[in-house]
């Protein structure tokens, strides 16, 4: 059968051209103003928002820094300087989302879910959408399915936006030092120097260590991390993750030098796991 | 002697002179390129009697964009892409230039308006059903937009090169070299390099400012032709909406089926 959906479809936009000829009203004026009074609302709301961010911050008070931070935040951040390695990366708002998926997946195994397979399945998803719905009811009462899809959509964006927002953040985890050598029993002399470059060397931003720090861009727990590799390997490891296949973390061999590796890789050798 | 018309007339005939002026280059362009009645018809095309508010986040949408690219052309005037340049500049426009502020400013918070009235839009067109026959392609070109607003937003927050472009970019790159196959030839393409740096930054700056531009408008314009082709579909819930399933006609015989032309606003007088 030329499918009954199809037959039926085509007739109700025939009937539709129809009623717009026969009933309908012309766009300008009438829809048109609608329009117009949407985009002077939107335009001043942009403007609004500029006027806002900018006169509740003020110039940065020496040549490379940044400025003060207004109600909706600072006009600019310190100059990029990739030399500093303690710098909490944060994207833009619209991906908090992302952001926060990337917190629930973990390095190596399932990280490739979070940035790459769900969004592409999301997007597939939208794309698909007329063809998976292909029924010509319209009312919101009558397609339970759709509004439960949207409401389940809404509330999964909102609730991961709002904790990519309100992630804490791993600031300095130096007031930890001496807890990790106690517990993980890190032997004097390099190893305990690596300790303190550990907590300054924003690590912690996306490794946990014994409960400091916070967990993000999957990037996995170090307590322990002694137990899986040697000293060379971490230090080799630490100074150019690529060549281990690991695209997530910065590349620590241009900012820090040749002993800073090698105290960091000791102190992460000693770490047993808190035993 | 003639005497002169009154004063009516004469104004009358003034203003049919006018007109005839006007018409001049009006016609001109009509004749040799039609545009004069496509825009007639995109202006007085008739829509559904019952389209409302809601109706209007895409247009909304639309100017969120045209801000963005009138504002991103100003801001080109002055930007500086390299690593050297770019915070300088930055800092330039927002304390030096006349009005510097305002036009960063917009662009700054014109783009999450723009992200926020993208997804309003969209929410609007899944629950109007607007997304059904025969507006399925549509639909797919609003799609489109969206992956291509997000990377707007992604490629234009490294352009100001302060530590939160810098840091950010390096995390949204290396997510890339996630991906399987492409992903680390993509993340290297993007990098230009091994490392984040000047060609990164040009490289930032010509997707931002040339090809995504270039593949929105595109799109948009699409997207537009489509909704004109198409017509907009009538708030579900309407009981006047258009294409609405009429009762069977009675089968009893003459004059049962004429329908009264209904007087509606906007409908030309004496048709």
């Amino acid at each position: 059968m030329a499918s009954r959906y199809i037959t039926e479809s085509r007739e109700q936009h025939k009937r539709y051209k129809e009623d717009v000829e026969r009933e309908g009203k012309a766009f300008h004026p009438y829809a048109m103003f609608h329009d117009t009074v949407m985009s002077l609302v939107v335009v001043c709301v942009i403007v609004g928002l500029a006027c806002v961010w900018f006169f509740t911050a003020d110039e940065a008070s020496e040549p490379d820094g940044a400025s003060t931070s207004g109600t909706l935040g600072v006009l600019y951040e310190e100059k990029a300087d990739p030399g500093t390695t303690s710098f909490i990366p944060r994207p833009d708002w619209y991906f908090y989302f992302l952001f926060y998926l990337l917190r629930i997946f973990k390095w190596p195994d399932s990280v490739v879910l979070g940035t790459v397979g769900l969004p592409t399945i999301a997007l597939v998803l939208l794309l698909a959408l007329p063809f998976i719905d292909r029924r010509r009811e319209r009312r919101l009462s009558r397609r339970p399915v759709a509004l439960i899809a949207a409401a389940l959509t809404v509330v999964t964006m909102g609730v991961l936006t709002y904790k990519g927002a309100t992630a804490e953040e791993g600031t300095g985890a130096t007031g930890d030092v001496a807890r990790w050598i106690e517990e993980n029993n890190i032997p004097e002399g390099d190893a305990q120097e690596g300790a303190q470059l550990f907590a300054e060397s924003g690590c912690t931003n996306c490794h946990t260590y014994l409960g400091s720090g916070v967990a993000n861009l999957g990037a996995p727990d170090l307590s322990g991390i002694g137990n899986e590799m040697d000293a060379d390997q971490l230090q080799a490891y630490v100074a150019n993750p690529r060549q281990f296949g690991n695209q997530v973390m910065p590349v620590y061999g241009d900012t820090l030098s040749e002993e800073q590796l090698a105290q960091i890789a000791a102190f992460l050798e000693a770490s047993k796991g808190g035993g | 002697m003639a005497v002169a018309p009154p004063p009516t007339r004469r104004r009358k005939r003034r203003m049919d002179k006018v007109v005839e002026v006007v018409n001049i280059p009006l016609n001109w362009l009509e004749e040799r390129s039609g545009i004069v009645g496509g825009v007639k018809y995109f202006l007085f095309r008739r829509v559904p009697r019952d389209t409302n508010w809601f109706h209007t986040l895409g247009s909304a949408t639309l100017t969120a964009f045209l801000v963005q690219a009138g504002t991103g052309v100003i801001l080109a005037f002055y930007y500086q892409p390299t690593p050297d340049e770019a915070y300088e500049s930055i800092r330039h426009i927002t304390h030096d230039v006349t009005l510097g502020w305002l036009v960063r400013g917009m662009h700054r918070w014109g783009a999450s308006v723009f992200i926020i009235l993208l997804f309003l839009h969209m929410g609007r067109v899944f629950l109007f059903g607007a997304y059904k026959y025969p507006r399925e392609l549509n639909w797919i070109v609003g799609v489109l937009i969206l992956p291509l607003a997000l990377l707007m937003g992604f490629t234009g927050y490294l352009l100001p090169w302060d530590q939160t472009a810098y840091w950010a970019t390096v995390v949204g790159i290396n997510l890339n070299g996630t991906g399987p196959l492409v992903g680390p030839l993509l993340a290297q393409f993007l990098r230009g390099g091994d490392e984040i740096g000047a060609e990164t930054l040009t490289r930032f700056y010509a997707l931002h400012m040339l090809l995504l531009p270039g593949a929105l408008f595109a799109l948009i314009g699409l997207h537009l032709y489509l909704v004109v082709r198409l017509g907009v579909s009538s708030p579900p819930w309407s009981d006047e909406a258009a294409g609405r399933e009429r009762p069977e006609p009675e089968p009893s015989g003459d004059g049962g089926l004429v329908r009264p032309r209904a007087r509606v606003p906007g409908r030309p007088r004496g048709e």
